[in-house]
């Protein structure tokens, strides 16, 4: 029995290595993802906000002052000529424009991308307070200290340790979904099921061995997502390695089943592809994978939190990034757990062969 | 062993919108090949999938080798050899691989190479399954079929889509099983097939059987052995008015009419005479033997692949 198993494993396993497209996206997505965006927010804070100055006809002191304020609040000016700055903003490229009115300024901000320019007109402001000061000869004014933490006082770590978790999460889900679920639809809708279903083979066997080369896959992609992290930005797992594999089971179990389940409710691929989008998409963008939801409605966070990922990336981060026990976590393993365990009863019922 | 190979009584079989098999008994002796001949949606599939344990009846019998699939499932599965209509396998399995791989699923099996050698694909064992042609792929799902050395093959539709010497080439290795002594269940809706492969036939419409025996006693049956053709340079015109003056029936297909008759001698110059009086523009005229299209034809009054 064990043998059988086995050879399923392994020839799943061969067939994977021969599909190197599949292989390569697979592993090369989560590792582009944390490169990419790990080097974009090196510095912690983002990159620079962006500020277009537009350049009056003769440049004043007062001008001047506000200019170099602005730089020493961190943004990054852009100064044009009028015609050139109309242009930008025309082109919908310009966040946040700075242009002279009257005795003074006005900012103007993009509607479509007040994410950026709600905080280029704050920043903007603060440096025109500082210019002020200093043309009227006022003490300089009194920042407040600003100091960058992670949440559970362990070695303060950039965003690449906070997306680590967040891709490793990503990943159980889109293997539970598209390798686990999307795989059984089409296996059942070309008749490799039924090509199996006439012969001794007991098919928990089949599918047995598709889990474990699937589990394998995951933790490959764990693996190397880890050595990738920390090679690249020296983020390490700050908690006990036993929590790291005890979550990270409980949510392969959980988004592996979730896959089984949602299979069960399609009759072709593309059914099948609708219905998982449906549920990827939200779960990626709501889930706290690449960004927290803070400034997201209340009872939107509070939704989520009953969704699989959610709790799951909080435990994982919680683990990975603050080296904080399970114990404070019961809650979010107990939603997770639950719906590893209603998926799978869900996807026991529904599941067939024809 | 002189049991049937195979027995059904009664079965049935309906889906929401259609009654797919409405009470076939079968009966299959071992060492031979029976067909099992109809139109598309027939219920030739249904029944063969009923019997292969892969469709639960809704009434019926059926006994494979002397077992049933309630008590002994497990057994049958062992002894049986199975072609689906369409084989889906993995796309980068080898040829190869795949042998050994469903080899691995049976208490006894075959070596792969015995296999390879008996559906010729020796030059093709380390190839991709998705790289084989249909008729390839198509001796490949015969040589799984074999994998087990089973007792008793079914075969669904197994030379459908495939050129007429891939098509020789799958008629070889079924009649090498028959030497080998198996029984061989296939479906098609060949008449050609039927008549060189099998032993006997069933032909099958709208969920039954409507006649059943060897090739030969099945023609001998018509109470028209033979039939005239006319044929035409492009489509056959109407022919109610050169029937109406023949005094007898004529069936209009494609490019030809044809003409059943009991004795030709007597027909033809007759036809002749009323067809050059009509101006009918014929190019030939043919003498030919009843086939079991014509069988078909007069059972169901319809062509086979209509």
């Amino acid at each position: 029995m064990l043998m059988m198993i086995w050879r399923q494993f392994v020839m799943e396993w061969k067939l994977y290595l021969r599909d190197k497209g599949a292989m390569f996206w697979t592993f090369a997505f989560p590792v582009v993802m944390l490169l990419g965006f790990g080097i974009i927010f090196r510095g912690g804070g983002g990159p620079k906000l962006t500020v277009v100055y537009v350049q009056p006809a003769a440049q004043s002191t007062r001008d001047a002052a506000l200019l170099k304020a602005m730089e020493e609040v961190q943004l990054k000016v852009l100064p044009l000529a009028p015609a050139e700055a109309e242009a930008r903003w025309a082109h919908g490229e310009t966040a946040a424009e700075v242009l002279p009115e009257g005795e003074g300024y006005r900012i103007r901000l993009n509607s479509y991308l007040m994410a950026q320019g709600g905080p280029t007109a704050g920043l903007v402001n603060q440096a025109w307070l500082l210019a002020q000061a200093r043309l009227n000869g006022s003490p300089e004014p009194r920042r407040i200290p600003v100091s960058v933490e992670s949440p559970g006082g362990k070695k303060a770590s950039n965003y690449a340790a906070f997306l680590l978790p967040g891709l490793l999460g990503l990943n159980l889900l889109s293997i539970g979904l598209f390798s686990v679920g999307m795989v059984n639809v089409s296996y059942r809708e070309k008749g490799k099921f039924r090509r199996l279903a006439v012969t001794p083979l007991p098919k928990w066997i089949f599918l047995l061995g598709q889990v474990l080369q699937r589990l394998t896959i995951s933790l490959a992609q764990a693996v190397v997502l880890l050595i990738v992290g920390w090679l690249a930005f020296g983020i390490r797992n700050q908690g006990s390695y036993l929590d790291l594999v005890v979550v990270m089971t409980l949510g392969t179990a959980c988004f592996m089943s979730f896959g089984f389940a949602l299979s069960g409710f399609a009759e072709t691929s593309e059914t099948y592809a609708a219905i998982a989008n449906l549920f990827f998409f939200p779960l990626m963008l709501l889930s706290g994978v690449y960004f927290t939801l803070d400034s997201a409605p209340h009872w939107l966070q509070r939704s989520v939190a009953f969704l699989p990922l959610s709790p799951f990336l909080s435990t994982l981060r919680a683990v990975f990034n603050d080296g904080a026990g399970l114990a404070g976590h019961g809650m979010g393993l107990l939603v997770v757990g639950a719906w590893a365990l209603g998926a799978f009863l869900i996807a026991v019922r529904r599941f067939r062969w024809n | 062993m002189s049991e049937s190979a195979l027995r059904i009584r009664g079965l049935r079989k309906a889906f929401p919108k259609v009654v797919a098999v409405a009470g076939v008994d079968l009966e299959v002796a071992r060492g031979e090949v029976f067909g099992l001949l109809g139109p598309n949606g027939a219920g030739k599939t249904t029944t063969l999938e009923m019997i292969e344990g892969l469709t639960l009846p809704d009434a019926g019998e059926i006994e494979v080798l002397g077992r049933t699939w309630a008590r002994e499932g497990k057994e049958i599965r062992a002894r049986i050899g199975v072609q689906l209509q369409s084989t889906s396998l993995f796309n980068r399995i080898t040829v190869r691989e795949a042998l050994d791989l469903y080899g691995t699923y049976y208490p006894k099996a075959r070596t792969t190479a015995d296999l390879l050698d008996l559906v010729q694909l020796n030059d093709k064992a380390d190839a991709y399954h998705v790289t084989l042609s249909g008729g390839q792929q198509q001796r490949l799902a015969l040589a799984l079929a074999l994998v087990n050395d089973p007792e008793l093959v079914f075969l669904d539709e197994p030379t459908t889509g495939l050129d007429p010497q891939a098509r020789r080439s799958l008629w070889d290795v079924v009649r090498r099983m028959k030497a080998e002594g198996r029984t061989v269940l296939l479906t098609t809706h060949y008449m050609e097939e039927a008549e060189a492969l099998c032993d006997r036939l069933a032909i099958m419409d709208h969920g039954q059987v409507i006649a059943a025996g060897t090739p030969a006693s099945l023609i001998a049956q018509l109470a028209i052995p033979s039939v005239v053709e006319l044929t035409f340079d492009g489509d056959a015109p109407d022919p109610a008015a050169f029937a109406a003056r023949l005094g007898g029936p004529v069936e209009q297909r494609a490019d030809l009419w044809e003409i059943p008759t009991r004795d030709p001698k007597a027909l033809l110059p007759r036809l002749l005479e009323t067809a050059e009086s009509e101006g009918v523009p014929y190019q030939q005229v043919h003498v030919r033997r009843a086939t079991l299209e014509d069988v078909f034809l007069h059972q169901t009054g319809r062509s086979l692949r209509d």
